[in-house]
């Protein structure tokens, strides 16, 4: 005989079944997973889109070692290059500049140096600039640089990089939109789950409160049940969710680096952790506990205020 | 012991209407016996259900065991309910849990260790002679049966306060003297105990003090 099967007569594995509450916690969780690996990727293309090259600006300064224009409203300068450098210095919206010394600007010229074949062809000035994350550079600075050096070129690529990462903020918000539907979907399947529990079993709740047992006795011993159930459904979600993210990196690797796919060996599970970005990774992990803690708080909650009909 | 003023009880259930207790005041000390007479609606339920914290009173002054219950917070109640023991006429055996798992459920949930259960659940359930039925589930059980099962419930935990709830009504007459009998000794042991009943012939052949109501008022509180 089964006697030491209910020892407080809540039964709750009857009440609270082991098969539908974590099928359902684990598909919540890939779900989850999904969405947070998406914003993941929309952050750090943001991050390379806003930081990378797409966001420099370049200045092309010809004939720099020329003596610059006068102008009456600025400090006279020696040259057509420090005329320009000390405007650029001036403007608040630049965060960094930098002149490319003659082994890089020979290193970028190189294709076009070679096919013309004259090693001393004069080569303008060119000064890479970095704008404050949020602003653009004033409409009058093209102005201001031309009085200053009249030819000067601007090659502006900010534009777009301003527009990506816009598009990928706004991927990031759907992200985060997901990861609230989906837990607020679960915490309703949870808190459903938990009140049919309860009233599978209200006539040993209502016996075993009447003997003395507390509000937080009972809550705790469906909230441990629920958030064990959690913490399994968020361990398989995971889980199931890992290869396939494996994959989508692999797929979405020569976005972030250059060239084609890198090679992998499938059957090397190294290889499919190291396939994920280190942030995603740990989400992962953290994913089944935050499901069984969420589970757990839900449980407590829903138990304590369905208890508080009881005298 | 448990002293009651001017308490009275209107059902939550509207449609019911009436008030189940007007103004009641009772006062008994610890480890005396008390009948509760009264006719089918008098109101005998609803004044143990108040002893018994199932329900709480709609107004007046209730004070059980020492402790003034209409504003106590709700872990003190909790653990008011396990100095009280209470049969009740409709059992209240869990089906699916057999019978020594339903006797045992008070001292597990003061978490009691289990060598200590057992001698219990077995002690308690000779004297109510169903040590045979240790496993057999509720269902499984007659009404007198079951009866016994509960008050072996009720009162393993030697509670300071019992209220029963016609707790002869399944029991032949042997068994019935000898459930009075005993709920005599665990007065004299110092459990305060209430037991309802219109049973004449038994209140006839065990005298005590008695409190008689009658739609929902208290008539007498008189020595039988």
């Amino acid at each position: 005989m089964a006697r030491q099967r209910y020892h407080d007569g809540l039964a709750l594995r009857q009440a609270l079944p082991g098969q539908f509450l974590p099928f359902l916690v684990a598909a919540m969780a890939f779900l989850a997973a999904l969405a947070l690996a998406g914003g993941l990727a929309a952050h750090g293309l943001s991050q390379r889109w806003t930081h990378g090259a797409g966001a420099v600006t370049t200045v092309q300064v010809p004939r720099p070692d020329d003596a610059a224009s006068a102008d009456s409203t600025a400090t006279p300068a020696s040259s057509r290059i420090a005329a320009v450098q000390a405007v650029l210095s001036a403007t608040p919206a630049v965060a960094a500049s930098h002149r490319l010394g003659e082994d890089e600007l020979r290193a970028l010229l190189a294709p076009w140096i070679e096919q013309t074949g004259d090693p001393a062809l004069p080569l303008p000035a060119v000064i890479e600039l970095r704008t404050v994350a949020g602003q653009a550079l004033p409409a009058t600075l093209m102005a201001s640089l031309q009085a200053r050096a009249p030819g000067v070129m601007m090659e502006h690529d900010s534009v777009w990089s301003d527009r990506l990462a816009a598009l990928a903020g706004s991927l990031q918000a759907c992200a985060l939109l997901a990861v609230l539907v989906v837990t607020t979907v679960a915490v309703c399947v949870v808190m459903a789950a938990t009140r049919a529990g309860l009233l599978t079993r209200r006539q040993a709740i209502a016996l075993i409160h009447s003997l003395g047992a507390t509000d937080s006795y009972i809550s705790g011993r469906f909230a441990t049940r629920v958030g064990l159930l959690a913490l399994g459904g968020g361990l398989a979600g995971s889980v199931l969710a890992l290869p396939m993210l494996g994959v989508l990196s692999w797929l979405a690797a020569p976005f972030g680096t250059t060239g084609d796919a890198p090679a992998m060996d499938w059957r090397d599970p190294q290889a499919w952790a190291a396939m994920l970005p280190h942030a995603l990774l740990w989400m992962l992990v953290a994913l089944p506990p935050v499901a069984g803690l969420a589970g757990w708080t839900t449980t407590q909650l829903t138990v304590r205020a369905w208890l508080r009909r009881l005298p | 012991m448990f002293r009651l003023h001017d308490v009275s009880y209107t059902y939550a259930d509207s449609r019911t209407g009436g008030a189940a207790l007007s103004h009641v005041s009772a006062e008994v000390a610890q480890g005396e016996f008390r009948w509760l007479l009264g006719p089918s609606g008098a109101g005998k339920s609803s004044l143990l259900s108040i002893l018994s914290l199932e329900v709480q009173a709609t107004s007046g002054m209730v004070e059980i065991l020492g402790m003034p219950v209409m504003h106590a917070r709700r872990a003190a109640l909790a653990r008011l309910r396990r100095r009280i023991g209470a049969v009740r006429q409709d059992f209240r055996l869990l089906p699916d849990m057999n019978v020594f798992d339903n006797v045992a459920l008070p001292l597990r949930l003061q978490h009691r260790a289990e060598a200590e259960i057992r001698h219990e659940v077995h002690a308690i359930m000779k004297w109510v002679g169903l040590e045979n039925r240790l496993d057999a589930l509720p269902p499984q059980l007659s009404g007198g049966e079951q009866q016994r099962v509960a008050i072996a419930r009720a009162v393993i935990y030697r509670p300071d306060l019992l209220v029963a709830d016609e707790p002869t009504n399944a029991l032949d007459e042997r068994q019935a003297a000898r459930l009075i009998t005993m709920f005599h000794r665990l007065a004299e042991m110092g459990t305060t105990i209430v037991v309802a009943t219109h049973n004449d012939a038994i209140v006839r052949r065990y005298p005590a003090q008695a409190i008689e109501l009658a739609h929902g008022h208290m008539v007498r509180d008189y020595n039988g």
